[in-house]
């Protein structure tokens, strides 16, 4: 009874129709991860603080992206004006939440540097309430409902967009194309960011040893609150792009539905390496992108797609605890 | 006006009173040598200097100015270089990005790798490999190298030769005897000839304090003046 439909589901999923559409599905959920990812592993990897308030920051910045697509664009608004506006939101909300991460770093984190872990963690955990509740207060202020997706943003998206493409015999979907572009474009952004500069080479330094970086004669306390800024800003545009992806959308869940996944990327790229989160990323995507399908069309059991990245994890932390790219140790201070 | 000049410095590891009051001064242009058993407080000294383990008590000045309380970085941006003990480079990084790093912002990157693989011929062969994958002896190259780069006008060179086989020992000394050609330095060593063979004076160390000090050419490493300090 279960073989026949076992091989079936096999002779459907090897299908090249198939096979592209979860390729390319597990491409635009890797370019998503790694996007929520970066500005995380970052923190860690110079600051050494884990922070719990990233996916709070990746939720508040959908809601801000959404807010200024709702705010321009109107029903009479064309495909590439939606386009201009959307990137003009990214560059807004990466501006806002770098300022918020700033101060937040400045005003906050920097006091528990020289402190046990456990005090970043329960700040971070601390600003994730807060800024969790303040974002409810100003979204049920403005007359949405925070758990539910913002469908005013989701409409903001242009109207190709909401079709599907034609390539090759396949159909594929403009926004996980859209989002594999972004996507590739913030990594090499930052890669370029991190390779190419001198502040690059000052943060992959002081994530080494910021002791020695100081020693060096380099403010390496003002390079803390750059990363900082930085690792939030990301995670604001992250939250742009997901608020117009009907899977996710700007709600208040977003917040922790983005920081799990966020973890699981980070832990098993090996914390605090761009090119650990990079290649766990495309790992973690392809895994949930190919558990979807399998999920959806073989066996009927709707949560166990998102649970099988878990998996990724637990097989990461037994095999190779220290994730694909780990160094011993990093953010010592 | 002396370069360096430490007077009654006191400091400590939490409850643990490391420096009992340690004074001494270095003259431009000169090397000194601070020497002493493990654990009385030589590398302290160099990192109460530069303010990674502030002193509590006491003053610490260059060029007349009062390092006590400023920040490290402040106080290596004034031209006070550190070659760590166990050299401590950037091991994810490159050779070169660990030279580049070192070279003061807005200063000629180019000449200053020139001048690092001047110095060291070995690692102008290598500048791509990742530090971490070096010889312990290129490692001490690579970290000298990043202090000559620096603009510094004072080194603190923290255990040279500690862990080396002897002919990198003496590649170390050849390259150090070169930097002090244009530096000052203040060097912490537990190998007595080198030490001595480098330093115009000294200071002898011992439970937080000096105890003995002098110009190097008075003493010999197997004097009774300093084995009664440094045996173990």
């Amino acid at each position: 009874m279960i073989l026949p439909l076992l091989a079936d589901a096999l002779g459907q999923f090897f299908r090249p129709d198939t096979l592209v559409n979860v390729f390319v599905d597990g491409l635009s959920k890797a370019a998503i991860y790694a996007m929520i990812a970066l500005g995380l592993t970052l923190v860690f990897g110079l600051l050494g603080v884990l922070n719990f308030a990233h996916g709070s920051l990746t939720m508040i910045g959908a809601y801000l992206g959404g807010l200024v697509m709702v705010l321009v664009v109107g029903s009479a608004t064309g495909d590439v004006a939606r386009l201009a506006a959307f990137f003009f939101a990214l560059v807004f909300v990466f501006a806002a939440l770098a300022a918020l991460g700033g101060l937040m770093e400045v005003g906050l984190i920097r006091e528990l540097y020289d402190r046990p872990p456990v005090y970043q963690i329960l700040l971070t955990f601390g600003l994730t309430l807060i800024l969790d509740e303040l974002t409810r207060i100003a979204v049920t202020f403005y007359g949405l409902q925070p758990v539910a997706k913002w469908q005013d943003a989701l409409g903001t998206k242009p109207a190709f967009m909401a079709t599907s493409v034609h390539v090759g015999g396949v159909d594929l979907s403009p926004l996980s194309l859209f989002e594999i572009a972004l996507g590739a474009v913030v990594v090499l952004g930052v890669w370029l960011f991190l390779t190419r500069t001198r502040y690059g080479l000052v943060i992959r330094a002081g994530s080494e040893d910021d002791e020695m970086t100081a020693a060096l004669g380099i403010d390496v306390h003002r390079v803390f609150t750059v990363v900082f800024a930085l690792g939030s800003g990301l995670a604001g545009i992250a939250g742009v792009l997901l608020m117009w992806d009907q899977v996710w959308g700007a709600s208040l869940p977003l917040a922790q539905q983005t920081l799990l996944p966020a973890f699981v990327v980070v832990i098993v790229g090996g914390l605090g390496t761009f090119r650990g989160t990079v290649v766990a990323a495309l790992l973690v995507g392809m895994v949930d992108a190919t558990m979807t399908w399998w999920f959806q069309n073989a066996v009927s059991f709707a949560g166990l797609p998102q649970m099988m990245i878990f998996l990724v994890l637990v097989v990461t932390l037994v095999v190779r605890p220290q994730g694909l790219f780990g160094i011993a140790e990093v953010g010592d201070h | 006006m002396s370069l360096l000049e430490l007077d009654s410095v006191h400091t400590y590891y939490g409850d643990s009173h490391v420096l009992e009051g340690v004074s001494l001064t270095v003259e431009e242009g000169e090397t000194v040598a601070l020497m002493g058993r493990n654990g009385v407080g030589k590398t302290t000294t160099l990192r109460s200097i530069l303010q990674l383990t502030p002193p509590s008590e006491g003053s610490i000045t260059y060029r007349g100015e009062e390092l006590v309380g400023r920040e490290t970085h402040e106080v290596a941006g004034s031209g006070v270089g550190w070659i760590p003990e166990e050299r401590r480079v950037f091991a994810q990084l490159s050779v070169e990005e660990n030279v580049r790093i070192a070279v003061p912002e807005g200063a000629d990157v180019d000449a200053a790798l020139e001048l690092a693989w001047d110095a060291f011929p070995d690692l102008a062969d290598i500048p791509e490999r990742n530090a971490g994958a070096l010889s312990g002896g290129q490692q001490q190259m690579l970290a000298i190298a990043r202090g000559l780069v620096g603009n510094n006008d004072l080194l603190l060179v923290d255990e040279p030769s500690e862990g080396l086989a002897p002919l990198i020992v003496e590649e170390v000394r050849d390259a150090l005897a070169r930097a002090a050609e244009d530096t000052t330095i203040l060097l912490v060593e537990q190998n007595l000839p080198m030490a001595l063979d480098l330093a115009d004076r000294f200071y002898v160390v011992d439970h937080g304090s000096v105890v003995d000090s002098g110009d190097a050419d008075e003493v010999d490493a197997d004097s009774d003046r300093l084995t009664r300090y440094l045996s173990a």
